[in-house]
């Protein structure tokens, strides 16, 4: 839960950025890391719809379904839901470090530890599953 | 043959058969983690390598394009304005910045940079307004940058002559990011505490272009968009520099006329054909505006 909330933190900060930063017509000179760059490009939106800002559902959802009571149900919805979730989401990570990488060529920490984050929340998602008795009834 | 069918032993095969599907799960997680890991490692290696795109090469400038760049009519400047160019800071409270005593503009950039691309186009149609421009390269910014393989020139090894203010050109690094020319402690130091949002607004904060016009007026970042400059040669734009035409002809006219108002506030509006020209003296009241 606690990477959860921590992500959801981080989505809210990346949305503000979105919103009030400014599309410069200028180069960091840290060269490749430029979280302007990647969080005011065209790449920045898809469908419409910001990056950051669909990333507030997601760990909404994450928060939700690793609250203390959610982790320790045993409901099959709940579980196939969050694994289903984190597995959408570390595609979609996927194809954002491909489009910073070589749509925007840049890189942004930030958007990096949402990343990192959402592939922390995989792995203990993955192996609390493993660990458990399958979704069959 | 069915096994023993005590419940003793019918619950140990009901362990091993959970102990085995644990195992199975678990080893389909770690392959599903193993497989996130390896297409990141895969994407950061083909980036690395370079994904097949070359940058350029720096070579001397072309002469026909020095020429042309370098002797813009006058009738050509006069109509273009400002061509929309963002104009650059004005600076208070720092000390006057001089070379051989005289003003001094500093300007500090990089190859790959494609808005340091944009920025010396007009800039060197400017200073070639107060003096001499010489020894100028010609390359393209990085291709691995956005918006990427803009046509520019380089200011790295250039010379500039004039009685009326020093050029001092910094370009950081070629186009492959590797060092070229490196600032004394002092121009770093000044670069750092100019390029700054409290002098040079929001672009600041160690973005580049950085030009201080001897440390009255600063500017971070370019007068324009560098994406008009996109698949034309550099032939194509000195020509169009040169007769005003075309969007990308007529916004370096536009920027350089920009420029050349900061330089006359260096200089003290010499030389006077230049600085006293309408097309100049019309901006003059609109530096600082930004």
């Amino acid at each position: 839960m606690i990477i959860s909330v921590i992500g959801l933190g981080v989505s809210i900060y990346l949305t503000v950025e979105h919103y009030t930063g400014n599309a410069t017509l200028a180069c960091s000179s840290n060269g490749t890391i430029d979280c302007a760059k990647v969080t005011t490009s065209p790449e920045s939106k898809i469908i419409g719809i910001p990056v950051a800002v669909l990333g507030l559902p997601f760990f909404v959802a994450m928060v939700a379904a690793n609250l203390p009571a959610a982790w320790r149900s045993t409901l099959p919805w709940l579980r196939l839901g969050r694994l289903l979730s984190v597995g959408v989401g570390i595609v979609f990570v996927l194809y954002l470090v491909y489009v910073e990488l070589f749509r925007v060529d840049a890189i942004c920490l930030w958007c990096t530890s949402v990343h990192v984050l959402t592939f922390l929340l995989l792995v203990i998602v993955l192996l609390a599953e493993a660990g458990r008795d399958s979704f069959a009834p | 043959m069915t096994g023993p069918k005590t419940p003793k032993a019918r619950a140990m095969r009901e362990q091993m058969k959970r102990q085995e599907a644990r195992r199975r799960q678990l080893m389909i997680a770690g392959s599903a983690v193993a497989v996130v890991v390896l297409v990141v490692v895969v994407l950061v290696v083909v980036k690395v390598a370079g994904g097949g795109k070359k940058n350029d090469t720096t070579s001397n400038a072309s002469g026909s394009v020095v020429s042309q760049l370098t002797s813009v009519p006058a009738s050509v400047w006069q109509q273009a304005g400002d061509g929309g160019a963002t104009p650059p800071n004005k600076i208070s409270g720092v000390d006057p910045l001089t070379s051989n005593g005289k003003p001094e503009l500093l300007y500090y950039g990089a190859e790959w940079c494609p808005y340091c691309a944009a920025e010396r186009w007009p800039l060197a149609v400017a200073l070639s307004r107060f003096g001499t421009l010489t020894n100028l390269g010609q390359t393209h910014s990085a291709v691995d940058d956005q918006p990427s393989n803009i046509p520019t020139l380089s200011f790295h090894g250039s010379k500039f002559t004039s009685k009326y203010l020093t050029f001092t050109p910094i370009e950081t690094q070629d186009n492959n990011r590797k060092t070229l020319d490196t600032p004394t402690k002092a121009q770093q130091d000044l670069v750092e505490k100019l390029d700054t949002p409290q002098y040079v607004g929001g672009q600041g904060s160690g973005s580049i272009p950085f030009i201080t016009y001897g440390n009255k007026l600063a500017s971070s970042g370019s007068a324009y968009d560098p994406t008009i400059l996109s698949g034309k040669s550099h032939a194509k734009i000195a020509a169009d520099v040169h007769s005003g035409s075309g969007k990308d002809g007529q916004t370096i006219n536009g920027a350089a006329n920009v420029f050349t108002a900061a330089i006359c506030q260096m200089t003290n509006n010499q030389p006077s054909n230049v600085c006293s020209a309408s097309a100049i003296k019309s901006i003059v009241g609109k530096l600082g505006a930004s």
